[in-house]
Order: C-alpha cells, then sequence, then structure tokens
C-alpha cells in the first residue's frame, strides 16, 4: 500500500439485512488528524470497529498502517491506539496498575512501559493519584487515563470514538488541549468520531457518512464553501437533510 | 508471554481486593464441613473404619476449586460489562492467548485457595498425607482448577448477560458437586447417575484427590475408583477442549452488533 495511514477500499459490513456501512473508499495521510462526522447508527463505530479488526469486513479491504485488517491483524493492533465510548478501565484497579496491565497486553518490557507511564502520568497530572482505584476518579480523569492506555505502546495511529461523550466543558476543553499537545509531539494519525461538529473544526480533514454512506469529504472550509453555509453543522445538514444535534439525541 | 503474565497478574490483583470473595471461598468448604458432615456422618456412622469427615475432604476441596473457577469465570462475564474485555481484544493478542490467560489465572487462584484450605482442613480431619500423596494431590487441584477454569471461560464466553450466567451457575453447581463423588463414591450410583458422573470434569478431580488423600480407604471402596492417567488424561482433555471452543466466542465481543442499529431496521 501507499503511505497512507490509514487505507480503505470497498470497505463494507452488513449485520443481517442492514448495511451498517456501504462501501467505504477512504485514505488518511500520517499525521493528519480526521474528523468522522455523522448521527448515531450511520455506520462510524462500525467503520472504526473494522479499522481495528474487532469486525471482520463483509466486502472490500482496509489497511492500517500500511498492515491488512483482514490479513495482519495482529500487526495492525500493534500499531493502533483506540480509545472507545465507554472507558474501558478495571474500576477496581488503580492507574497505574491499569497502565501496567496495558502495557503488558502490548508486550511492553517494564524498562519501557515504566517511564513511559511515569512520563503520561506527570504530563496529564496524574501524577498524584497514580495509586488510587480508578473508581474514585472524575469522569475527565477516566478519559485522561483511557487515552493514556490508548498511546502509551506509541501507536501510529489513535482512533478516538466519541471521546468527550458525557464530558463537561472543562475536562472536554482540557481533553482536546492534551490531543493537540500529542500531534505536537509526534506525527501520531489521529482519527476522530464525533457528533459534536464543533470538535470537528480543527481537524485537517473531515468525512461526513450518513445511512452507511460517504456524503461529504474535504477540509471543513472547502466542506462549508462548497455548501454554502456558515458552519459544520450546516454542512451536515445540507448533506444529509437532518441535524446533526437532534440525530445524535437518540 | 507477557501478556498472559498481564492477564493473570490482574485477577489475582482483583482477587485480592475482594474481601468478601476472599472470606466466603476459604470458609465455605468449612461450613459444609460442619454441617453436611454432621449430617451425612450421622447416617454414614459406624458402617466402616473412614470417618466421614475425613471422606468428604477431597470432595471439599474439589468444592473450593469449583467456586474459585466459577467466580473467575464471573470476571469474564464483568469485564465485558465493565468494557475492560474490549481493550483486550485490540491488543496484539491471540484469541487463544487471551483464553489461556484467563484461564491460568482461574487456575493460579484456584489453587491458592485450595492449597489454603487443605492447610486446615486436612490436620483437621486427621489426615497427613506423605509428601508423595500431597504431590498428587497438589497436581490434581492445579488440573482440576484448570479444566474448570477453562469450562468456566467457555461458559462465560457463551453467556452473554450477568444474570444469565448467575442463573446458569446456580443451577449446574449443585449436580457437579452431587455427581462428582464429594459426598459418597459415584461407584454406588445407578447406571445413569454414573454416566453423568462422568460427563462431569470435577468428578475426575475428586477422583485424583481420593487417590491422593483415601489411599489408605482404597480396599474398603473409599478411595479413588479410576485409573490415575485417565482422570489426568480426562481434567487435561476437558481444559483442551473448553479452551479451543471459547477462544472464537470471545472474539465476537469485541465490535458493534446489530443491536446498534435499532432505528435502521
Amino acid at each position: 500500500m501507499t503511505g497512507a495511514a490509514i487505507a480503505a477500499s470497498g470497505l463494507g459490513k452488513d449485520f443481517g439485512p442492514i448495511r451498517a456501512l456501504d462501501r467505504l473508499d477512504l485514505e488518511v495521510g500520517a499525521g493528519e488528524f480526521f474528523g468522522f462526522l455523522g448521527p448515531n447508527g450511520a455506520g462510524k463505530t462500525t467503520t472504526l470497529h473494522l479499522l481495528a479488526t474487532l469486525l471482520t469486513p463483509t466486502r472490500g479491504r482496509a489497511w492500517v498502517a500500511g498492515h491488512d485488517i483482514a490479513r495482519a491483524s495482529l500487526e495492525v493492533r500493534r500499531n493502533l491506539g483506540l480509545v472507545f465510548q465507554e472507558t474501558t478501565l478495571d474500576r477496581d484497579l488503580t492507574i497505574e496498575e491499569n497502565l501496567r496491565f496495558a502495557a503488558r497486553l502490548w508486550d511492553l518490557p517494564r524498562r519501557r512501559a515504566e517511564p513511559r507511564i511515569d512520563h503520561l502520568l506527570g504530563q496529564w497530572e496524574l501524577g498524584g493519584r497514580r495509586r488510587d482505584p480508578v473508581r474514585t476518579l472524575s469522569g475527565g480523569m477516566r478519559r485522561r487515563v483511557d487515552i493514556a492506555r490508548g498511546i502509551l505502546h506509541e501507536p501510529r495511529v489513535l482512533f478516538l470514538d466519541e471521546p468527550t461523550a458525557g464530558l463537561d466543558p472543562r475536562a472536554r476543553r482540557a481533553l482536546w488541549d492534551m490531543i493537540r499537545a500529542l500531534r505536537q509531539a509526534s506525527r501520531l494519525t489521529v482519527f476522530l468520531t464525533t457528533h459534536y461538529v464543533e470538535e470537528a473544526e480543527p481537524c485537517d480533514r473531515v468525512a461526513v457518512l450518513d445511512q452507511g454512506r460517504l456524503v461529504a469529504l474535504g477540509s471543513p472550509d472547502e466542506l462549508k464553501r462548497a455548501a454554502g453555509v456558515a458552519s459544520l453543522e450546516d454542512v451536515f445538514l445540507a448533506r444529509t437533510g437532518h441535524a446533526l444535534a437532534a440525530a445524535s439525541a437518540a | 508471554m507477557r501478556a498472559i503474565y498481564g492477564i493473570v497478574v490482574r485477577e489475582a490483583l482483583r482477587f485480592l481486593r475482594q474481601r468478601g470473595r476472599l472470606v466466603s471461598s476459604l470458609a465455605r468448604p468449612f461450613v459444609w464441613l460442619l454441617f453436611a458432615g454432621a449430617g451425612f456422618g450421622a447416617v454414614f456412622a459406624g458402617r466402616d473404619t473412614i470417618a466421614y469427615r475425613a471422606y468428604m475432604a477431597p470432595g471439599l476441596l474439589g468444592m473450593v476449586v469449583m467456586f474459585g473457577a466459577l467466580l473467575a469465570a464471573l470476571s469474564t462475564v464483568t469485564d465485558r460489562d465493565a468494557g475492560v474485555l474490549r481493550m483486550v481484544l485490540v491488543a496484539p493478542v491471540r484469541r487463544s492467548t487471551i483464553a489461556l490467560g484467563k484461564a491460568l489465572g482461574a487456575t493460579l487462584l484456584g489453587t491458592v485457595q485450595a492449597v489454603a484450605v487443605a492447610a486446615i482442613l486436612l490436620p483437621a480431619v486427621g489426615l497427613w498425607p506423605r509428601p508423595a500423596a500431597l504431590l498428587l494431590g497438589f497436581t490434581s487441584i492445579v488440573l482440576s482448577s484448570l479444566a474448570l477454569g477453562a469450562l468456566g471461560l467457555l461458559l462465560a464466553a457463551s453467556i452473554r448477560s450477568l444474570e444469565n450466567f448467575a442463573g446458569v451457575m446456580n443451577f449446574a453447581v449443585f449436580p457437579m458437586l452431587f455427581l462428582s463423588g464429594a459426598l459418597y463414591p459415584i461407584g454406588h450410583l445407578g447406571r445413569l447417575f454414573r454416566a453423568l458422573a462422568y460427563g462431569n470434569p470435577l468428578a475426575y478431580g475428586v477422583d485424583l484427590l481420593k487417590h491422593a488423600l483415601l489411599a489408605a480407604w482404597a480396599g474398603a471402596g473409599y478411595g479413588g475408583e479410576l485409573p490415575v492417567p485417565l482422570d489426568i488424561a480426562a481434567l487435561l482433555g476437558f481444559a483442551a477442549v473448553a479452551l479451543a471452543a471459547a477462544a472464537p466466542l470471545l472474539a465476537r465481543e469485541g465490535g458493534v452488533t446489530r443491536t446498534a442499529f435499532r432505528e435502521r431496521v
């Protein structure tokens, strides 16, 4: 494949009679900040789970960091970090126990894992809580640990599935600052799904998905210009015929 | 390898955090010894050369292993609810490795609990096995924990909700216990029940424990009833089949399912 961080060619997934994802053609460059927009049920998470090898495609192919998702799933998983919509931390373990558990799953030797954990916890002001059980943390802190867990193994591609869902505005802002800092520090490709349109504004490019089909693709400015509207929210409205906020309330 | 180690460490940490589970798993066999021992012992009294409480010891150790394994399996079900399983599934680890790690976690916990109980139980009922017998007993505990841990994992991987799992567990526990030779010799049962017992992995574990602990009463019919190699082979067989079956089932837990698309039907 090319040097693209993510590539999909005719990628699709059916659940019985339901076409969750029709035929997706997409290329995301290395280091790109890519936004994937769409209402619930549009197929965003399905796409993410296909790319993360948690689902097997019904048709088409895709590559992450150059590895075929169907034929080299372990290589794909080694190169990606995935932060799920809901936290995947063990609430009964402490922050550092959770991160050590992840480090072992990603086969990081202790001498590499421990400094990395220290670094991430220090950077994100979690160091003072590292021996506290995750269940005692606030939602915003948990999310930060989730993301620390997602990038612990220094993946080339980071998938964020609705990362700010359920966070208050302050925690949300802190999260975006964190992600910006991460992107500045490395050539990490970030693939973001969200239904908060304003969160997609800083993306390099945005794709709009509706009913399993790609209905728009381009930089936020291009999309607004093409649709002759002032905001991404309006782009969404124009492309899908329904408002994002209403659709996402379901 | 490191992934297996990580999974086992996590199971152990969780176990140590759950005080209630720790206490109940250690106390349960003694409650049985006290009450079931008193009742069945009275019926049993004077019939033979072995005290009923000593006869129960292998079965009670088997019971510790069984509850340990089923509770470890419960953690797989709660992992799914808590989302932890997803995180494990997106790690670069084979499904079979995850299944093995989980089963080895259950093996460690089952073994530690059974050994802790044995250290009090055996002297309490007057059993003082020799080193060779202890070694065989230990082997039996390890293999039973592995087989039941693997079976528990298979159960957890095929049953998707916590309530359902608890229900099935409750239903399975007592037949497994009664058809294990824990409370009476399997040889005394009718043909049908004997056949059922030999489909029960716990029966082989308890049988092996009887070989180890009750060898002195083998002549009177209270020792192990099956050949030792058969017990060992059966336990390993149950473990292998259950692990092989559980691994692909674990994989289907990862991604979104059709329920996410209700509005599109």
